[in-house]
């Protein structure tokens, strides 16, 4: 049996509640795409704020703060297919709470692992992300990530930038982390003009650049070591290595 | 007036100066000069972000970059200025070098600082610095650049001091109350060595600013300053037992947090220093960092690792599966029983697969399968581990006989003719 919903952690927790109380042999969970097949005999999951709620507060009540919060991570890992087991997953926490440390379970030990994996990307971009320096003086960078980090970063950034008004703009979802004064938010970006950057931009690249290049020991060159530390998929935003 | 009289002394010296040095110059200078100095871990200070303030610490440290070498880059290593009045045989920098010198000015250097930092590329700032004029003098230069950076710029990031070994008491202590961690580099394990290569230091001239410092923060509060140093390895005769065991009582008396190893790198010919060294020791600076991990987080002692009938470590094999195969009467662990102390000493599991099979081990008795299901790896780990009744079966339970079949290079699979994903790599 194949079920469809609209792929956020609200409609999923509908799909829990139907699936419990209709008794569905879960085969395929997909998220709404845009091509509808020819034969397609996917349930459609619609939404529904009751079943949600009451799905929410069993857990609420069941659960610890950090079992419940793993749940809502696994959302931001919007590239990877998690569906299966996280039904799994929150099946076998409410048979009996215990056994979602249970790494074991095959299911279980997928969940925990991608929601290490969410943080350890997320630990990657604090060091990789890199901000431009705006003509008004804030903040700049943009990221292309394979998970939903904005959010994660922009409370990162939050400490040590206290002091500064910042913009991290996530290319691929049209997302951005907007800090300005006291206020934080996560936005939608509709339409997007490369902003001027201030004068003294070019300068501290390029003094970045002249750092990242001397400090580096000829007789220890090892790029495959570097490259395993800095795979390319996060260069495309870091100055020093375009 | 104080740039006067440097100016003086410097020509004495004979050196060319150019103050006006283009700031792209002065950088690639004097990075270029610090980058032999390894230490680059930010990790260690708890967060103490301040609100309407620039500037945190990460407790497990962040990585920005990585260089060409395969080093994280984390900090913004730079020297205050190359020039230097000591002639240490091993340094690119001593004064006989005929190199390019730069300085940048306290200013000048936190502003980079500040705006690496809004730009993410930098944990923050490690600032070492040649002596120029005298100890103090070079202290207080330094100081200038922390007290910048803490007040003017009230930046609350990391920030490594090297301390100059022969400045004044005072001056350590208001380095240690602004800096997030300081240290002082040994370089040489022996006196002999240092005597040789280092004229103008001794092994307890470099403590004493370290003593100082851990006796200053104590005083304070009950969580001292972070230190490290650094020893080079291959300059000098000493064998990694030597090495080990200064690490190993430094850590004891609980004064340094972290030793850095550095594979001997010939910048400067000098007749005290090995001539022929083709290839920096990078295996046995691996090696040694591999030990001084069992040091600090497996509970080894460095007697258990050498001694002196085998004063240097193996270079076949790490040194946690040659203590497992010198210590065989202890294995093969049982997987389902064994403490946490005792798993983590087993060859290829480490701290976070030791953790891994606690957890697991609470729900059911683990066998291989489930060990593989929890991706821990068996490769080494196998030939040490019972789990009830089953163990490797296939080698005898000889030391030699284990050593052979861990050397043995993996046997790669035969692609089959019928296999297709062997070939194209598909499923």
């Amino acid at each position: 049996m194949t079920l469809r919903y609209d792929g956020t952690f609200e409609g999923f927790l509908t799909l829990v509640y139907e699936v419990y109380y209709k008794k569905y042999k879960v085969e395929f969970i997909h998220r709404p795409s845009k091509e509808q097949k020819l034969f397609d005999d996917a349930i459609e999951i619609v939404y529904d704020e009751l079943k949600s709620k009451k799905v929410f507060e069993a857990m609420q009540e069941k659960w610890t703060k950090a079992e419940i919060q793993r749940v809502m991570y696994i959302f931001l890992c919007d590239e990877q297919e998690f569906e299966i087991q996280l039904l799994e997953y929150i099946q076998i926490g409410f048979k009996n709470p215990k056994e979602l440390q249970n790494i074991n379970y095959s299911s279980v030990f997928f969940i925990h692992n991608l929601e290490k994996e969410l943080f350890r990307q997320y630990h990657k971009y604090s060091g990789f992300l890199r901000f431009e320096e705006l003509e008004e003086g804030s903040l700049y960078a943009k990221i292309d990530s394979k998970f939903s980090l904005v959010y994660l970063l922009g409370c990162h950034f939050a400490k040590r930038f206290n002091n500064q008004n910042y913009i991290i703009h996530d290319m691929k979802r049209a997302l951005a982390f907007v800090k300005f004064g006291d206020s934080m938010d996560v936005r939608s970006v509709s339409d997007f003009e490369e902003p001027t950057k201030s004068v003294d931009e070019e300068k501290f690249q390029s003094l970045w650049k002249t750092f990242f290049h001397s400090v580096s020991i000829r007789s220890r060159q090892n790029e495959k070591l570097q490259k395993s530390f800095v795979p390319l998929i996060y260069r495309k935003y870091m100055s020093e290595f375009t | 007036m104080q740039n006067a009289k440097f100016l003086k002394l410097l020509k004495k010296v004979g050196y060319f100066y150019t103050m006006k040095k283009d700031i792209y110059a002065k950088m690639q200078i004097l990075s270029e000069s610090a980058k032999y100095d390894v230490s680059c871990s930010s990790s260690g200070s708890d967060s103490n972000y301040k609100t309407g303030e620039l500037g945190a610490t990460h407790n497990s440290g962040i990585c920005h970059s990585f260089s060409a070498d395969g080093r994280c880059i984390s900090l913004l290593k730079v020297l205050l200025t190359n020039y230097c009045i000591y002639d240490c045989a091993y340094c690119i920098n001593r004064s006989s070098n005929d190199i390019e010198r730069a300085a940048f000015s306290p200013r000048e250097l936190a502003e980079i600082t500040i705006n690496f930092y809004k730009r993410n590329y930098i944990e923050g700032l490690f600032l070492s610095s040649g002596i120029i004029e005298s100890e103090n003098h070079t202290m207080e230069l330094i100081l200038r650049v922390l007290k910048l950076l803490r007040h003017e710029y009230k930046f609350n990031g990391y920030i490594h001091v090297k301390l100059i070994p022969g400045s004044d008491d005072v001056l350590i202590d208001e380095v240690v109350r602004l800096a997030s961690r300081v240290s002082s580099n040994i370089e040489l394990p022996s006196d002999k060595s240092l005597k040789l290569l280092a004229p103008n230091k001794t092994k307890s001239k470099v403590l004493q600013p370290l003593k100082l410092a851990r006796d200053l923060s104590l005083e304070r509060t009950n969580k001292p300053i972070g230190m490290s140093t650094q020893l080079i390895v291959g300059a000098t005769p000493e064998s990694d037992l030597d090495i080990l065991k200064l690490s190993s009582v430094l850590y004891d008396k609980g004064l340094l947090k972290r030793v850095y190893y550095s594979a001997y790198i010939p910048v400067n010919d000098d007749k005290n220093l090995p001539t022929i060294v083709a290839k920096p020791p990078l295996l046995r600076e691996h090696r040694l960092y591999q030990a001084d991990w069992l040091l600090r987080f497996y509970g080894f002692s460095y007697d258990e690792i050498l001694t002196v009938h085998t004063p240097n470590l193996d270079e076949e094999l790490d040194p946690k599966t040659m203590w497992a195969l010198n210590n065989l009467h202890l294995f093969p662990v049982e997987i389902n029983r064994a403490s946490k102390e005792e798993l983590i000493r087993i060859p290829g599991i480490g701290v976070r697969g030791a953790h891994k099979i606690l957890k697991a081990r609470r729900y059911k008795r683990l066998g291989f399968e489930d060990l593989k299901a929890l991706k821990i790896s068996l490769k080494r780990a196998r030939y040490f581990i019972s789990c009830e009744r089953e163990f490797e079966r296939s080698i005898s339970f000889y030391p030699e006989k284990i050593k052979e079949a861990l050397l043995k290079p993996e046997e790669k699979a035969q692609p089959n003719l019928f296999d297709v994903s062997g070939i194209s790599g598909e499923i």
